[in-house]
């Protein structure tokens, strides 16, 4: 008997030894890219750069492959990148482009299409979509996977979360906000100023109050212009839906944050939420590290992650893509496009991507986000941002976006501060998007006037 | 004894002598004017990584009549320019005046305050920036010690521009500060002191002889601070990016928006042709407003 159960509890032990032995080289298992000349990648010195770094270092380690960074403020990325593939041969081997920048490097020839590349490279299905903002349709000017050719590999989903302060929400019986309602009454309960702002989004003129609105918009059910996709060009953005929505922020803005609501960045933001003085933040998912670095973050471990909150009760959230996407310059040579692609394959894999959240990386796999690693209290984000990534969509996906951005983050900002009823700021800047489209040759038009 | 007629080369010789300036002035100056005129008169487009001109000013000339940010970047600019630029003159013209009377540690004084030009723009910014600070700002924690504010410097309209017109009186008093106190160490003493011992008092040498000598150096000191006020960027950029609103848009910065974050190559070289002339008209505008002064 004892000799049977000794056998048994061998077979067992040499069993799940074989299975570990076998799980073991898959988890640790690495593609083999094979080896290729140095590559140089454009990168921004954004608060995710230490994962990428880190995982820039395992792909040198274990492929023996060179990478030199080139790590430039969010500042100096657009130009430093313009100037590389507008002259006779890229400095670079990889840019990283934002979102938003991508549309000019598309319609302008100046990226090589993956595919051109390696046409057997596809992305693993496990990668997250992205808004699409790395694919791109040149008859349509558009872009989607829908026809278009693959013109990159994110290595950041940036979107929105809400960072809330979980002892506080706790400590007041309040749960994890799912509606900008719930944000508002949660508030109401914890706002003491200058102590304590109850919620905190940035009203910064620009982009900064563009891409934050943008929530409560798409949450209404607005949109900037009807439906660019299929060249309608109609400007939307003063509709009812949108004045509902730029209601409802400015008065979360101003009812909830700190005086200054119509000059806050990303700065000011992080701040406040990290010395304690904001109980929940709206804030772009890579802005997170702040808050649990010791160094930097009075309120370390105390911090939750909400997904973006629906705008109306029982209506889809809101989330639109901030994303960056990786992208290899036309002016190259072959050798070094195939250099540059081989750190791509690997960077998509599951191990690479692992690796990167690991040292403070967004990763861009639903697998990695969905591991083990999620029920870790450091990455307590990663349902929270899986969640709104999923839900999101892309924006400004079209040449003129800069010119447009512009044109309604001033009137955003202006409805905010009161210098414009929040309707003139959205029929002011429906006349002047219009007028945007209409020098492209677009087909435009604009909603009746709102009552001001 | 008179030389033989010099060859061609010796007769020409101060022509040549002038070449190598001439080059560079052409290579640095006047190409890159001439080119700015040339885009600012066209229209850039870029297709298969290939850049794509046409000559089409009147393109160009239409953004003018739909730009809404310029106009109030044009009134920013030229309020910005005159009060800060006043401020500066008055501050560094006071400071140049009072610490030459001084006699002991006046090396010292000066280094002290030139201090701030040599600070980095950048420096200037997020030090400003933080000082500017509603919650946490030093200015704002005085203010709380007699019960006051706190102020929204950068954030309330209001405040914006003069918030940021501290900042650069700040930066650039020490640039009029060297210019004048050089200027009045440099006066003749024996005019000084022959208006004392006729009786006159030291706010009537200040007055009648002291600044009527500096006139050419304050004239000096006004153009060159005008030039540069009129380009300010980094200062706004940092500090407010033109916001709230329109509160704090300069046209430097407004250019900056429409050559780079639009990319608009065209019409921002027609916006910069349109800062040289403002400058080139305010200092044209200026001169004569001095020089008839001097007449009268």
């Amino acid at each position: 008997m004892h000799d049977r159960l000794h056998g048994l509890l061998k077979a067992a032990t040499l069993s799940i030894a074989l299975a570990g032995a076998a799980l073991a080289p898959a988890s640790a298992q690495s593609v083999d890219v094979g080896k290729h000349t140095p590559i140089t990648i454009l990168i921004n010195a954004s608060p995710w750069y230490a994962g990428f770094e880190a995982a820039v270092d395992l792909y040198s380690k274990q492929t023996g492959n060179k990478v030199n960074l080139d790590v430039t403020p969010y500042g100096g990325m657009l130009e430093k990148a313009r100037n590389a593939v507008r002259g006779a041969s890229s400095p670079y081997d990889l840019l990283n482009l934002d979102g938003g920048w991508t549309i000019e490097f598309y319609e302008g020839g100046f990226l090589k299409p993956i595919n051109d590349v390696d046409p057997s490279f596809t992305l693993p299905k496990e990668m997250l979509t992205c808004g699409n903002t790395h694919w791109w349709n040149a008859q349509k000017r558009w872009r989607t996977p829908d026809g278009g050719k693959l013109m990159g590999v994110p290595p950041n989903c940036n979107v929105h979360i809400v960072a809330y302060r979980k002892d506080l929400y706790d400590k007041a019986g309040l749960g994890a906000p799912k509606t900008y309602d719930d944000v508002a009454s949660a508030c109401q309960k914890l706002q003491s100023p200058p102590g304590l702002y109850g919620f905190v989004i940035r009203g910064e003129r620009g982009n900064p109050i563009r891409y934050d609105f943008s929530t409560f918009m798409v949450g209404h059910g607005g949109e900037f212009v009807a439906n660019p996709q299929e060249g309608d060009y109609t400007v939307t953005v003063n509709s009812p839906k949108v004045l509902a929505a730029l209601n409802q922020f400015i008065a979360l803005a101003k009812g909830c944050g700190p005086a200054n609501f119509g000059a806050i960045g990303q700065a000011d933001l992080i701040q406040l939420m990290a010395s304690g003085k904001a109980a929940s933040v709206q804030v772009v998912i890579a802005a997170w590290s702040n808050f649990e670095d010791k160094t930097k973050s009075a309120v370390a471990g105390k911090v939750a992650a909400a997904a973006v909150p629906a705008a109306v009760p029982g209506q889809k959230p809101g989330v639109v893509i901030g994303n960056w996407s990786f992208a290899l310059p036309n002016n190259a040579t072959a050798e070094r496009h195939k250099a540059a692609l081989a750190f791509l394959k690997w960077f998509s894999t599951a191990e690479a991507q692992r690796a990167y959240a690991e040292a403070g990386g967004i990763p861009v796999r639903s697998d990695t986000l969905k591991s083990d690693l999620a029920s870790k209290p450091q990455f307590a984000w990663m349902p929270a941002y899986l969640a709104s990534v999923e839900a999101s969509v892309a924006s400004l996906g079209y040449a003129e976006a800069a010119a447009v951005e512009q044109a309604i983050g001033l009137r955003l900002n202006q409805a905010l501060i009161g210098e414009m009823s929040p309707a003139k700021a959205l029929n002011t800047a429906a006349a002047e998007v219009e007028t945007i489209f209409s020098r492209s040759g677009r087909k435009t038009g604009k909603l009746p006037p709102l009552p001001e | 004894m008179r030389h033989q007629p010099a060859g061609l080369i010796d007769r020409t010789f101060p022509y040549w002598s002038l070449l190598p300036a001439v080059v560079v002035f052409i290579v640095l100056s006047l190409y890159p004017l001439l080119n700015l005129l040339m885009m600012s008169v066209s229209t850039y487009r870029f297709e298969g990584g290939v850049e794509h001109t046409t000559f089409d000013p009147m393109a160009n000339l239409r953004y003018f009549g739909e730009d809404p940010g310029l106009r109030p970047a044009i009134v920013n600019t030229l309020i910005f320019v005159f009060v800060a630029v006043s401020l500066e003159l008055a501050i560094g013209l006071a400071l140049a005046i009072t610490v030459s009377r001084v006699s002991r540690y006046k090396g010292l004084i000066r280094t002290l305050i030139i201090l701030p030009i040599l600070v980095p723009p950048v420096a200037i910014g997020s030090m400003w920036r933080l000082m500017y600070n509603y919650d946490f700002g030093v200015f704002n924690q005085f203010l709380s010690v007699f019960g006051l504010g706190p102020v929204n410097w950068l954030g309330d309209g209001r405040f914006a521009l003069a918030s940021v017109i501290m900042v650069d009186v700040w930066h650039w008093v020490p640039f009029i500060f060297l210019i004048l106190f050089a200027a009045v160490e440099g006066l003749p003493s024996d005019v000084v002191e022959a208006a004392r011992i006729d009786g006159a008092r030291q706010a009537q040498v200040t007055r009648y002889i002291v600044l009527p000598l500096l006139r050419p150096a304050i004239a000096v000191a006004f153009t060159f601070r005008a030039i540069l006020a009129f380009k300010t960027f980094d200062e706004v950029f940092l500090l407010t990016s033109g916001g709230p609103g329109t509160a704090t848009e300069l046209i430097s910065l407004h250019l900056y928006k429409v050559f780079f974050a639009q990319n608009n190559l065209g019409y921002g070289a027609m916006l910069s042709v349109t800062v040289i002339l403002m400058v080139v008209s305010f200092l044209l505008v200026s001169r004569r407003a001095t020089q008839g002064g001097k007449e009268a």
